[in-house]
């Protein structure tokens, strides 16, 4: 028998304590290898899109139709450098982008552009066109044809037309903000993670103490001791680790197109395959964090967890606390926001154990009935010894309080929004060489829409705001509906001036969304300069109205204010046909504009496809904090019942002193359900506090607008369920104990007359 | 026999180790009256313990009867375990002592309040207890936890929470086991001085020749035949 067979037997005696350690670095490896994966590969990606397609160009068609190879052979034969563009999904999870180096050729000439990818077609994310036109066969997808920045629409045959090539709006910082965001979810994770493995970990070692002790006295060096336990959890880590980076990385692809989806609709920006993190990255951090937290005590000696501070640290935490909040409401800047949330964090973590054990103590010093005196005393304790698992169910619980309401919110506000703006029953897209003025007279003429029915035309483009002397000029979107009529007049707006639909439909002004008030500061009331075509115009601001998920500025305004050389970039006919049936209504569009088809969308479709988007949005952010929380009530159910296993004798003794045994389990319940229950209260203000922080002051940053702060008592209550049973099963646990009739103490400090 | 402090009659107890199964108690009998004490020794393992808990309730006999303080418990009974359970249960509370080799106490409650708690569950009053705590010698400590005294001082405690419920029976498992030989003398003595002054009975587990021999009674449970 060694020495480190000796230390190690600790585990083949406890091999469930083994099991949950590697378990939960196993679980917290994947949870943030995922993120880590997912969040990586979407940050190359927003660079690949800015280097790959910034400042280029393509050809579309006049008529709209979608391009094929036919029209790439003819502008190639009409002599002009174009290279198709299809981007497809991967099997392997993001978008991979056909590109054909032969015909890119040009575009290296002297003077031209650089061909858009490094060279390699290794599917990070280019491939040859021949492999994304096998992939596209069973999914389909849209070729695009970029053009060289030498071309002019004078080059062009007919029927084509040079527009700009993005794959998205300018996103600003949003998308880097949206991406921190998960981040912060991701450390949030290992933090809870690192209080974990300590807690379980430092178990271990206090269950060994007397081994260690009995080694000294064998005249075993303390440094090997400690070099033995350091080997043991580097082992440990590496060997839990390594699985854990697998799994995360299956994880990730598992989420991968759900993610993709929620970029696409959040920023129009496609998730590329093959741009995922590396395995060092999660590898490095997992086993720093692993060790840290584990050997901690050895890198300074004088840390002693969460609960062991004097009244002068205790100032100190409340100072940090306080500090965290102060800066929480005036910080701008989402980096310095995250380092108040942390400081919030962390100075709630140890204050919420020492405010447990602080009352307890001071309840017992007031009882007058000394089996509570007793048990809040022994609450004392508990909440002491167990600060470690306690705190991290604090911050799971605080996490998924916040998490569910911001979703939920999030839910209600756009459901109701989406609702709002997808009034009319269908939605018709105006074809390119159609008349809609015609449209709009017949739409008009018909007396059955007029006594039954709704409809407004609408137009989008683009318009610009000048910028002062300091700053350029900002794109925004333009959105122009008419007639006012019930299918906007119901909108929700923030703020707006007297009669703002009327001063709308008069063309008296405009309205804005959230995010251009946002970022040009804009306020209801004040002149807004807009460029319009090539006219400059000065706008009364009538309205701030809430426009979700999409980051770009817009303005809403009558058509009517529209100039002749106003580009318009999409037109479209809303329509709730009432008594007539929709075939009516398009029969007679077809007539008038003399096309043979139309397209028609039902918006109740277009509801479910956004809704479900947005649904993909949080999938991840749903699925961490859940995790999450399982892992916290899994430890501190095990830590708890392995510690109130170290004190089963003193409840035995109850049992000694003739309480029943189903009496002295009521105060197992009492005393187990009233600890997690303190618990469970004090992450309720944390959840509340972090869902504020959340929606007004996280996402207004990182998404661009703002969502109403309601607290749901719902998920209080779910989470006082959830206490209650994890308090529950560990007096369940526990009062198994009560019915052995083990006649000797197992505390490891007995000696010294138990732990107080 | 109705009139005794305690009787046991047939008791039977055998443990499983792994498939063999191993007799620790056969047809165990004893007889105890008020105010007499009564030695249990033997080797480790012979069963001391294990006779105490089930004198007391804790563990059930295999077979056999025992009376005590009028109350009957018979293994061939049909009573609802949960029945016996309780009347064990309010004998402990109110008329059984234990005292064990250690941690005795409640590890969370000062000195005076262990004492006055287990008062307060045998329904006695909790004006005495500073008093029991003086009498031991260890009046000065009754705000100090159990941790923070030494292990003579937790078992003087230990044997003012049992005399604080006014026993009629004190069982005691090693009470002195872990203490030095002095301190284990001056605990000893109390706890004979107190018993005889209260003429409860007593019975003590013990590996001490000595201490056996000041016991009015002696079973020896190494020497019986059948284990």
């Amino acid at each position: 028998m060694t020495l480190s067979a000796a230390l190690f037997s600790h585990y083949r005696r406890h091999p469930l304590q083994l099991l949950a350690l590697a378990a939960m670095i196993v679980l917290a490896t994947m949870l943030w290898t995922g993120v880590h994966h997912l969040t990586s590969q979407a940050r190359a990606s927003l660079d690949q899109s800015e280097s790959a397609v910034a400042e280029r160009q393509q050809v579309v068609r006049r008529d709209g139709n979608p391009l094929t190879v036919d029209h790439f052979v003819e502008l190639r034969r009409a002599g002009l450098c174009v290279m198709p563009w299809l981007e497809v999904s991967s099997p392997e999870g993001g978008r991979v982008v056909g590109v054909d180096p032969l015909a890119a050729g040009c575009f290296q000439a002297p003077g031209g552009q650089e061909a858009p990818w490094g060279g390699e077609l290794d599917g990070r994310p280019f491939v040859d066109i021949s492999e994304a036109a096998e992939l596209a066969r069973d999914q389909g997808s849209e070729l695009s044809l970029l053009v060289s920045e030498d071309h002019t629409s004078g080059d062009l045959p007919s029927g084509y037309q040079l527009v700009p090539f993005s794959v998205g709006p300018d996103t600003g910082e949003l998308g880097d903000s949206f991406l921190l965001n998960l981040d912060a979810l991701g450390v949030l994770v290992l933090l809870i993670t690192a209080l974990l493995v300590r807690s379980v970990y430092l178990l271990g070692l206090a269950q060994r103490r007397d081994s260690f002790a009995l080694l000294h006295r064998f005249g075993v060096p303390q440094g090997r001791v400690n070099r033995l336990l350091f080997v043991e959890i580097l082992l440990l880590a590496l060997v839990c680790v390594v699985p854990g980076i697998w799994l995360g990385r299956w994880l990730a692809t598992g989420l991968g197109s759900g993610f993709g989806q929620a970029l696409e609709g959040l920023f129009d920006q496609p998730l590329y395959a093959g741009q995922g993190g590396s395995w060092l990255v999660p590898l490095v951090t997992m086993m720093a964090v692993v060790l840290v937290a584990c050997l901690a005590d050895f890198l300074r000696p004088l840390a002693r967890g969460f609960a062991g501070g004097n009244r002068r640290s205790g100032g100190l935490v409340l100072l940090v606390l306080l500090t965290g909040l102060a800066l929480s409401v005036w910080v701008t800047d989402l980096l310095w926001l995250f380092i108040a949330v942390a400081m919030v964090f962390v100075a709630a973590g140890m204050l919420a154990p020492r405010l447990i054990a602080w009352l307890a103590d001071w309840r017992a010093g007031h009882d007058r009935d000394l089996q509570a005196r007793w048990r809040h005393r022994e609450l004392s304790v508990l909440a002491r010894r167990l600060a470690l698992p306690l705190v991290a169910l604090q911050f799971a619980m605080a996490m998924v309080l916040a998490v569910q309401a911001l979703v939920t919110t999030f839910e209600s506000t756009f459901d109701r929004w989406l609702a709002q703006r997808l009034e009319a029953d269908y939605y018709i897209e105006v074809p390119e060489t159609a008349d809609p003025t015609l449209a709009v007279d017949w739409l008009a003429e018909q007396p059955e829409l007029a006594v039954s029915g709704l409809w407004h035309r609408v137009i989008r483009g683009r318009a610009t705001l000048p910028g002062g002397e300091d700053e350029g000029d900002a794109r925004v979107d333009v959105f122009a509906i008419g007639p006012v009529g019930p299918l906007v007049t119901g909108w929700q707006l923030f703020e707006s001036a007297p009669q703002p639909w009327q001063s709308l439909q008069q063309g008296q002004g405009v309205m804005v969304n959230e995010q251009l008030a946002r970022r040009q500061d804009v306020e209801v009331g004040q002149s807004l300069k807009v460029t319009l075509g090539s006219q400059s115009f000065e706008f009364l601001v009538l309205a701030i109205y809430p426009d979700y998920g999409r980051p770009a500025g817009e303005i809403l305004i009558h058509p009517s204010v529209l100039p002749a050389d106003f580009a318009t970039g999409f037109q479209s006919l809303s329509v709730s046909p009432g008594d007539l049936s929709i075939e009516d209504v398009t029969n007679g569009l077809r007539r008038v504009w003399q096309v043979e088809e139309l397209t028609v969308r039902d918006n109740r479709a277009i509801e479910e496809l956004a809704s479900a988007i947005f649904d993909q949005t949080f999938l991840l952010t749903r699925a961490m904090t859940t995790l999450t929380l399982i892992l916290a009530a899994i430890a501190l159910l095990m830590m708890g019942w392995v510690f109130f296993s170290t004190r089963a004798w003193y409840f035995r003794l109850l049992v000694v002193w003739g309480l029943s045994r189903r009496l002295a389990s009521a105060q197992l319940v009492r005393l187990s359900v009233s600890l997690t229950g303190a618990i469970a209260l004090l992450a309720l203000p944390l959840g509340v506090w972090l869902t504020w922080v959340l929606v007004h002051r996280i996402n207004p940053i990182a998404f661009g607008w703002s969502l109403p702060m309601a607290v749901y008592p719902r998920f209080w209550l779910e989470l006082g369920v959830l206490s209650l049973l994890i308090g529950l099963s560990i007096a369940l646990l526990m009062s198994r104990q009560l019915k052995s009739p083990s006649v000797a103490p197992v505390n490891a400090n007995v000696m010294a007359g138990g732990e107080r | 026999m109705v009139d005794s402090l305690l009787s046991a009659r047939g008791l039977n107890k055998q443990f499983q180790s792994g498939d063999e199964p191993v007799p620790v108690l056969v047809d165990l009998s004893l007889h105890l009256e008020a105010g007499e004490s009564l030695a249990l020794t033997g080797r480790s393992g012979s069963g001391k313990s294990t006779l105490l808990n089930i004198l007391c309730g804790l563990e059930k006999p295999d077979a056999g009867v025992v009376q005590v303080l009028g109350e009957t418990f018979d293994t061939r009974s049909t009573e609802a375990g949960s029945k016996a359970d309780a009347r064990w249960g309010d004998l402990r509370r109110q008329q059984i002592g234990v005292v064990f080799q250690e941690a005795n106490l409640m590890p969370a409650l000062s000195l005076l309040d262990n004492v006055r708690f287990r008062a307060r569950l045998a329904g006695q009053s909790e004006d005495g207890c500073q008093d029991w705590l003086e009498r031991l010698g260890i009046g000065e400590l009754a705000d100090r936890f159990p941790d923070q005294v030494s292990g003579g001082q937790r078992q003087r405690a230990a044997l003012a929470m049992v005399f604080a419920m006014k026993p009629a029976l004190i069982l005691a498992d090693e009470p002195t086991g872990s203490l030095d030989r002095h301190t284990a003398e001056a605990v000893i003595g109390q706890l004979f001085e107190l018993q005889t002054r209260h003429g409860c009975g007593l019975i003590l587990a013990t590996h001490d020749p000595e201490l056996a021999s000041r016991c009015s009674q002696h079973l020896d449970l190494a020497h019986l035949p059948e284990t």
